[in-house]
């Protein structure tokens, strides 16, 4: 027999195995030769009556793969939802979490704020990219392997398990993965943003050094406290996201935390506290610094409110949460 | 004018759980690959060898068909025969199918209650 055939057989062998291999091959050479032979009788030419039946057979790959029985998707229907289930759920909480937590390290290993930017953004692609290979790697060997056949039908199982309790809640109460990133984003430029006006290259002292904007003294206190009531805002954001909702809990913990913001803010305003004296001269505005000036007191009125109108919309939220399952806000629907 | 590409999508959907059935019964009678490829065009049920033969092993591997190597003659051939079970499994879809094509006509001719007994 030519080579076509051999090079056909070879290439289906490949992919099958070892143990079918032999009676596969037996079975395919005289089915092959067989149908060749009824062509040439009906008086086609050899090479043209091969040709003909192999390529019947179609891809050799995909013959293969058939006769072993594997499928030929990479993660099927019975898995898909549960993979994509844990993908959206570690990206969304994994990813920002590397990406500040590698750029404070870099701050606080002495690097400027570019290079804070520059790391934290690197480790959060970094960190997309192995969650990404590894869950769709582990996947793949789950919906193949033999030996992962249990573990396939336990997550079936329990992904048909479906009953209306799962239902997701309707979106004006639903916490949704682009909201939760929207305000981990917010946070972040916040915290960046305090941390960068601590030495603008705007004006310069006689030494040349920049003249931060907040009271250098604030470092000493309150400033690193705001910064930590920011970040403890970001992880409950990102808990409101993993509950799926706004609870009467973690709203009430929302509202203690937006307060200890808030009120030290608007405190450090009218006292005239906040801004560097030294900033408000060079600015030619030495009326910013003061406490009873219009710049402090619009702004203490300004975070007051935002706050108040913060707190009483998750509250709300919180509320219609509860009421969309029929519990009292009270209960805590977590 | 109904598409013919959409016409022979939904019949190949149709026909596809049917090869099953009619190797099952083909193969009352014992033979091999290629022979069974051609018994079935020639009873109108034509099937591509790229989809019987990775049946026939699955069939053989869950008990419905048996095989042996026949070397008597001057090509070894591997010839399948449905087992009791595999007989019993076609009675089953047999029945089955024919219930489909009841119910079908029933609802073709809009009258379902006169087949029901």
């Amino acid at each position: 027999m030519t080579s076509l055939t051999d090079r056909y057989l070879a290439a289906v062998l490949r992919g099958i195995p070892e143990r079918q291999r032999a009676d596969v091959e037996r079975e395919f050479r005289s089915s092959i030769e067989e149908a060749v032979q009824d062509r040439t009788a009906a008086g086609e030419e050899r090479l043209a009556a091969e040709k003909a039946v192999l390529e019947a057979m179609g891809e050799p790959s995909r013959l293969a793969a058939d006769l072993a029985g594997r499928p030929f998707h990479l993660i099927g229907p019975d898995l898909f939802l549960v993979y994509r289930h844990i993908l959206v759920m570690l990206l969304a909480t994994g990813v920002p979490i590397v990406g500040l937590v590698v750029a404070a390290l870099k701050l606080a290993g002495g690097g400027d704020y570019w290079d804070a930017l520059a790391a934290g953004v690197g480790g959060a692609w970094n960190a997309a990219v192995h969650m990404v290979f590894w869950v769709t790697a582990t996947f793949a060997v789950v919906e193949r392997a033999d030996a992962m056949r249990g573990a396939r039908d336990e997550v079936q199982k329990a992904s048909r398990q479906w009953t209306v309790d799962m239902l997701p809640a309707l979106p004006n109460v639903r916490v949704g993965a682009g909201e939760m990133v929207g305000e981990l984003v917010t946070t972040s430029l916040t915290i960046g943003g305090i941390l960068f006006l601590q030495q603008p290259a705007w004006f310069t002292d006689e030494r040349g050094d920049s003249i931060p904007l907040f009271n250098p003294g604030l470092w000493d206190g309150w400033l690193p406290i705001l910064i930590a009531v920011l970040v403890a805002l970001a992880a409950l954001q990102v808990m409101a996201f993993v509950v799926g909702r706004w609870n009467a809990v973690l709203a009430f913990v929302h509202a203690i935390l937006q307060v200890a913001f808030a009120v030290p803010v608007a405190w450090l305003a009218l006292s005239g506290a906040l801004i560097n004296p030294a900033f408000a001269e060079a600015l030619g505005w030495p009326a910013l610094a003061d406490g009873t000036g219009p710049a402090m007191l619009l702004l203490a009125a300004a975070v007051v409110g935002i706050t108040a109108w913060e707190i009483v919309a998750v509250f709300r939220r919180a509320g219609r949460s509860a009421a969309s399952d029929g519990r009292p806000v009270t209960s805590g629907s977590a | 004018m109904i598409d013919e590409d959409l016409v022979a999508g939904h019949r190949q959907e149709l026909r596809r759980g049917t090869v099953v059935l009619a190797c099952l019964l083909a193969l009352r009678t014992p033979g091999y690959g290629y022979g069974l490829l051609k018994t079935l065009e020639t009873a109108g049920i034509p099937s591509d060898a790229n989809t019987i033969y990775p049946l026939l092993r699955r069939l053989e591997e869950r008990g419905l068909l048996v095989s042996v190597w026949n070397t008597d003659e001057s090509r070894p051939r591997k010839f399948y025969r449905t087992s009791p079970q595999g007989a019993a499994l076609a009675d089953r879809l047999l029945a089955e199918m024919n219930d489909l094509t009841a119910s079908l006509h029933a609802l073709n001719g809009g009258t379902p209650h006169d087949l029901a007994d």
